[in-house]
């Protein structure tokens, strides 16, 4: 067996005031092993790689490095000494062709302090040819597929030289046949005698790839063992902490009349690109419509556009027969219950009180939450309805008034899915609704989409996850390039057809040719 | 809420103590400079009913910052809207002839309403223009500065003045003392009542808040921002009018040169060191007017120059607003020990 190249002691981490993010963590990672990191959302294990790269500080805990004692006080000085990350969001200069992105802040120069133009594209090119990427040194970043931008992040850390590469959540933005590709590419570095660290929460992709897996529950290292040992119901036990069951008994759909129609939706961008291009589409109620695609090809500007957050250039919206296609946003929030991706920046006020948050949009539609001729907000109304929604949607929290950010974030959502759930719309618009949740608070939250749809609503679930959309989806419609460009029954596709699709088509074919 | 409280209170004490230190490096007395300051601010009748008149414009300007802060806006237009709400004030008082129990309230009318035109003409250039209202309200503060000057100059000119004044107000427009205190302080505390029902009670401050919190989240949540946010510019642009139009009313009865002097860029300060709480307001308020009533004070007895209330105000803001935000990170620190040791154990 190979040598422990890195070893982690007893690291601890509270982020103030009083969040457990590591407790006594200790994991040692071999060099030329694939080693996994595993665990839900808020399991610490991109905590625990931050505190290995300098990005958080320790509480408590040693890093050894080949034995020695080491502090990186910043992402530099872990590079220098051979370890580099990749983060979840991918950040490059669009405008710059991929060899200067790579050389960027680490170029050859001429003796005068000149850039040398011409080594500095011969490295990256030779870097390229070395690990078979298959990228265009010259092409510029901006042109090129979200897949290939994660190779230039890794072709970055390369050309630095470094021998560990950790990376964070790497095919969270990847359709299937893009993953198979990534992977292949890091057994191949790790053939060469890299060590790679690999944060994941989708097990097959960890038993697939990995040597070594450790997983991680709540700021604690579970276990560590090698992938040929594990199952994948052994991995999921260790990581929730119980047994998990993976198919949710989803009867067939009985769908009635069409709630949500969309005829042509155009949204145009400042530029007149159009970000979301004639997608026309319907819901009907007791049925759960997915949407799926890459990240950034129209679904944002589909939920904007429904939501009255956006101008539509063209095309109509109607929900139960209403047109609200030019309605301002309060009117389509008497048809429309709506949980967003971005809890913090449009789900919620954070330093506002939970049950500030808890009444919006119920204090405006429900006369009952006010006094004095509507002037005055009805307190005990309100409290009432935050109760309501901590027995209904099984919120844990101690006091109404207590700060929204308080909360966990499973917490948090259940907090919005409950107030947007009792509005008791027609019409329930979801994007993203598992973000950043645990397993626990995911099924909860796929438990009340199907009880959604015995109720008779119409759903439109909007999500980068395909494991959720084939899960609780009757139907999946996938967006590319702003157009909807597939509209399939669950029961009869695969993830294969949806991934195919979710590249818009050609790009799959020349992704399967690499393989 | 009981936090801020507290850390209100220590940050107050600290910064006079600071402020002691200062006196005592110049070789003065401390303790009987500040005895001169309480002296000649709470504790005699004169000082009391002087204090309470200051704390009008510094209080209501302060209350038009808190609201507009508290809902997002960046309006700092309170100098220019308490000058043309003493305007409107003035011109009315002069030139309308109505009885007492009328005039008194149109001429307040008028000062709000010259408030709210200032600040309207704002929210309006930013409505049909997307012109950011930081910049317009700082600038509008300048031309209604000189507009004033202008019309104490020229058309309002008192004939019998040596300097640029109007003529004194109809004496009905005269607000009266009560038990020694200026009338005005009765319309201060009801001004400050309301917007606290209005702020902690009403429908209105519940989506103002959230505005000022998250704006995006007010709109989706079917708030309607755009019209919240010219309600929130005549609202505060109405305080600022109404502490102009109560001091012409309430003190020298005509509009003189300098009037609004540095009141309402108190107000904002206040507005700050109270982190937009209405009652946090109006006791920095009452805390600025007495420090700077004591002050003139205690330079008849001590050697202090009153100067050195500036100084004393300035260290009172920083030492407030930092500790509030220290304070926070030390009770944090505190926990997250406290927690690092249970979840090793």
């Amino acid at each position: 067996m190979n040598s422990v190249l890195i070893d982690l002691q007893h690291i601890s981490k509270v982020f103030p005031p009083a969040t457990v993010a590591l407790s006594d963590v200790s994991v040692s990672f071999r060099s030329g092993e694939i080693h996994a990191l595993v665990g839900e959302n808020g399991a610490g294990k991109t905590t625990l790689m931050k505190v290995l790269y300098g990005l958080e500080r320790r509480d408590r805990g040693d890093i050894l490095l080949r034995g020695t004692h080491v502090d990186f006080r910043n992402p530099r000085e872990a590079i220098a000494a051979g370890i580099g990350m990749v983060h979840q969001e991918i950040l490059l200069i669009p405008e710059y062709t991929i060899w200067q992105n790579v050389v960027l802040g680490a170029e050859p120069v001429h003796a005068l302090g000149a850039l040398d133009i011409r080594t500095a594209r011969e490295r990256v090119a030779r870097k390229i040819d070395e690990f078979q990427f298959n990228l265009d040194p010259d092409a510029p970043v901006g042109s090129i597929s979200v897949a290939a931008r994660q190779k230039v992040e890794i072709l970055k850390l390369l050309y630095r030289d470094v021998s560990v590469l950790i990376l964070d959540e790497p095919t969270a933005v990847l359709a299937p046949q893009e993953v198979g590709q990534l992977f292949l590419e890091l057994q191949h570095l790790r053939d060469k005698g890299h060590t790679i660290i690999f944060i994941s929460h989708r097990l097959d992709e960890v038993l697939g790839l990995s040597d070594q897996v450790t997983v991680m529950r709540r700021g604690k290292a579970v276990a560590t063992s090698p992938a040929s040992r594990l199952t994948k119901e052994e991995l999921a036990r260790q990581m929730v902490g119980r047994s998990v069951v993976f198919a949710a008994e989803r009867s067939p759909a009985e769908p009635g009349e069409p709630v949500l129609v969309a005829q042509g939706l155009t949204v145009r961008t400042t530029d007149g690109r159009d970000a979301l291009d004639q997608v026309s589409l319907q819901v009907r109620s007791g049925e759960i419509l997915g949407v799926a695609g890459v990240e950034g090809n129209g679904q944002f500007e589909l939920v904007n556009a429904i939501m009255g957050l956006s101008t539509i250039a063209a095309g109509s919206l109607f929900v139960q027969g209403i047109d609200l296609s030019h309605a301002d946003i309060l009117t389509r929030r008497r048809f429309i219950s709506f949980v967003p991706q971005d809890r913090g920046r449009m789900g919620a006020s954070l330093p506002a009180s939970i049950l500030e948050n808890a009444i919006m949009t119920h204090h405006i539609l429900d006369r009952s939450f006010r006094r004095w001729r509507g002037l005055a907000l009805n307190y005990r109304r309100a409290i009432a309805l935050t109760r309501q929604i901590q027995h209904q949607f099984d919120v844990s929290m101690e006091n109404a008034a207590a700060p929204f950010q308080s909360l966990s974030g499973g917490n948090q959502q259940k907090v919005i899915l409950g107030r947007e759930l009792l509005l008791e719309a027609p019409l329930v618009l979801m994007d993203q609704p598992t973000r950043g949740l645990d397993v626990g608070s995911t099924e909860y939250v796929h438990g009340l989409l199907l009880d959604l749809r015995n109720r008779k609503k119409a759903v439109l679930l909007v999500s980068a996850d395909l494991d959720e959309v084939f899960t609780v989806a009757d139907r999946i419609i996938v967006m590319s390039r702003g157009q909807l460009v597939a509209d399939l029954r669950t029961e009869e596709t695969t993830r294969e057809e949806v991934g195919y699709y979710m590249l818009g088509g050609k790009d799959a074919v020349h992704a399967q040719a690499d393989i | 809420m009981r936090k801020q409280t507290f850390s209100g209170i220590l940050g107050v004490l600290a910064a006079l103590v600071i402020g002691g230190v200062v006196l005592a490096l110049q070789k003065f007395n401390p303790f009987s400079t500040y005895g001169a300051l309480l002296q000649y601010s709470l504790l005699s009748a004169s000082g009391l009913s002087a204090m309470l008149s200051r704390a009008v414009p510094l209080v209501l300007t302060g209350l038009s910052a808190s609201i507009a802060f508290g809902s997002g806006l960046n309006n700092l237009g309170q100098p220019g809207q308490l000058v043309i709400g003493a305007l409107g004030a003035t011109v009315v008082g002069l030139f309308v002839p109505l009885p007492a129990v009328a005039l008194i309230p149109v001429c307040i009318a008028a000062a709000m309403v010259g408030g709210m035109l200032w600040s309207g003409l704002a929210a309006g250039l930013r409505r049909a223009f997307a012109m950011d209202e930081f910049i317009v309200t700082l600038m509008l503060n300048f031309i209604a500065d000189y507009f004033a000057l202008w019309a104490i100059t020229y058309p309002l000119f008192d004939p019998a003045a040596l300097s640029p004044m109007t003529r004194p107000i109809r004496t009905y427009a005269w607000l009266s003392e009560v038990g020694g205190i200026n009338a005005s302080v009765l319309y201060m505390v009801v001004a400050t009542v309301l917007c606290w029902l209005l702020m902690s009670k009403g429908v209105s401050g519940y989506e103002w808040r959230i505005m000022g919190q998250n704006r995006l989240f007010a709109r989706i949540g079917g708030c309607r921002v755009d019209a919240h946010y010219v309600r929130v510019m005549l609202v505060t642009g109405a305080l600022a009018g109404l502490a102009g139009g109560l001091m012409v009313m309430g003190g020298p009865h005509r509009f003189v040169k300098g009037l609004g002097a540095n009141y309402a860029w108190d107000g904002v300060m206040i507005a700050v060191v109270a982190n937009n709480s209405i009652p946090g307001t109006f006791f920095y308020g009452l805390l600025f007017s007495m420090l700077q009533q004591g002050a003139i004070g205690m330079e008849l007895v001590t050697a202090v120059p009153s100067e050195f209330i500036d100084v004393l105000q300035a260290i009172i803001v920083l030492v407030v607003v930092a500790g509030r935000v220290s304070l926070n990170l030390m009770f944090d620190r505190i926990a997250t020990r406290k927690k690092l040791r249970e979840s090793l154990q």
